[in-house]
């Protein structure tokens, strides 16, 4: 997996390629809460190049979910893959998490 | 590969591999307590009837009684696993008689006429 970020226009964006499985997920969750740490106010992850996810990557995403909320953060979702998609479905994470179809819908939100 | 040579439904091999990911990351967790480094047998089985797949290490015992997933309305981390390996398994035990370490056989019949739906744990 490959983790890249990026600043733009003061929002910092997590592209995430490849696996986010139980070997990946440490990594994540090492850059999404060291941003928490800040208190970023908008966090974007792109995952539109992303291959599978497992249990471990979903657990990182709500830890990082919660620990926006605790200072009214926003973690904003794009470019998700069907197969991403159905997991989020099934986990019904699709009801707490900020979904959108492309980067320019999320910055507009 | 297996699944597909034998012209297995595709979503029934993407729940597949999912269920066997979830299982030996908790095989990993759990029976190896964090080890990456030490060996998980995985034996698969595809016939016209089932994909099997039985899933081996000589780590802890898991605790079968305690494996639960949670509940999924209760946003939280953690506790999806198990709902993954459910999802896509019609068959899911542990093997009792194994001594050391632990034996885990996941079915998915093939033909939806197996009335007996088997889900432990």
């Amino acid at each position: 997996m490959e983790i890249k970020i990026k600043d733009h226009e003061g929002v910092k964006i997590i592209a995430l390629s490849g696996d986010i499985d139980m070997y990946a997920s440490p990594e994540v969750r090492k850059q999404l809460l060291r941003m928490i740490d800040q208190r970023v106010p908008v966090i974007m992850v792109d995952l539109a190049n992303v291959t599978y996810i497992g249990s471990s990557g979903i657990a990182t995403f709500v830890e990082g979910l919660k620990g926006m909320m605790s200072y009214s953060g926003r973690l904003k979702f794009f470019g998700i893959p069907t197969k991403v998609m159905e997991i989020f479905n099934f986990s019904k994470l699709d009801k707490v998490f900020d979904m959108y179809g492309s980067m320019e819908d999320a910055f507009k939100s | 590969m297996m699944g597909v040579q034998n012209k297995v439904d595709h979503t029934v091999i993407e729940h597949m591999e999912h269920a066997v990911d979830e299982a030996c990351s908790n095989v990993i967790k759990h029976a190896y307590e964090g080890d990456p480094g030490k060996q998980i047998g995985v034996t698969l089985r595809v016939s016209p009837e089932a994909f099997e797949v039985i899933i081996e290490d000589s780590g802890l015992k898991a605790d079968v009684a305690s494996i639960r997933g949670r509940d999924l309305d209760e946003i939280r981390p953690g506790g999806l696993g198990v709902h993954l390996i459910k999802r896509a398994c019609d068959v899911v035990e542990f093997d009792e008689k194994k001594k050391e370490g632990n034996r885990l056989r996941l079915v998915k019949y093939l033909n939806v006429k197996h009335g007996n739906k088997d889900k432990r744990p």
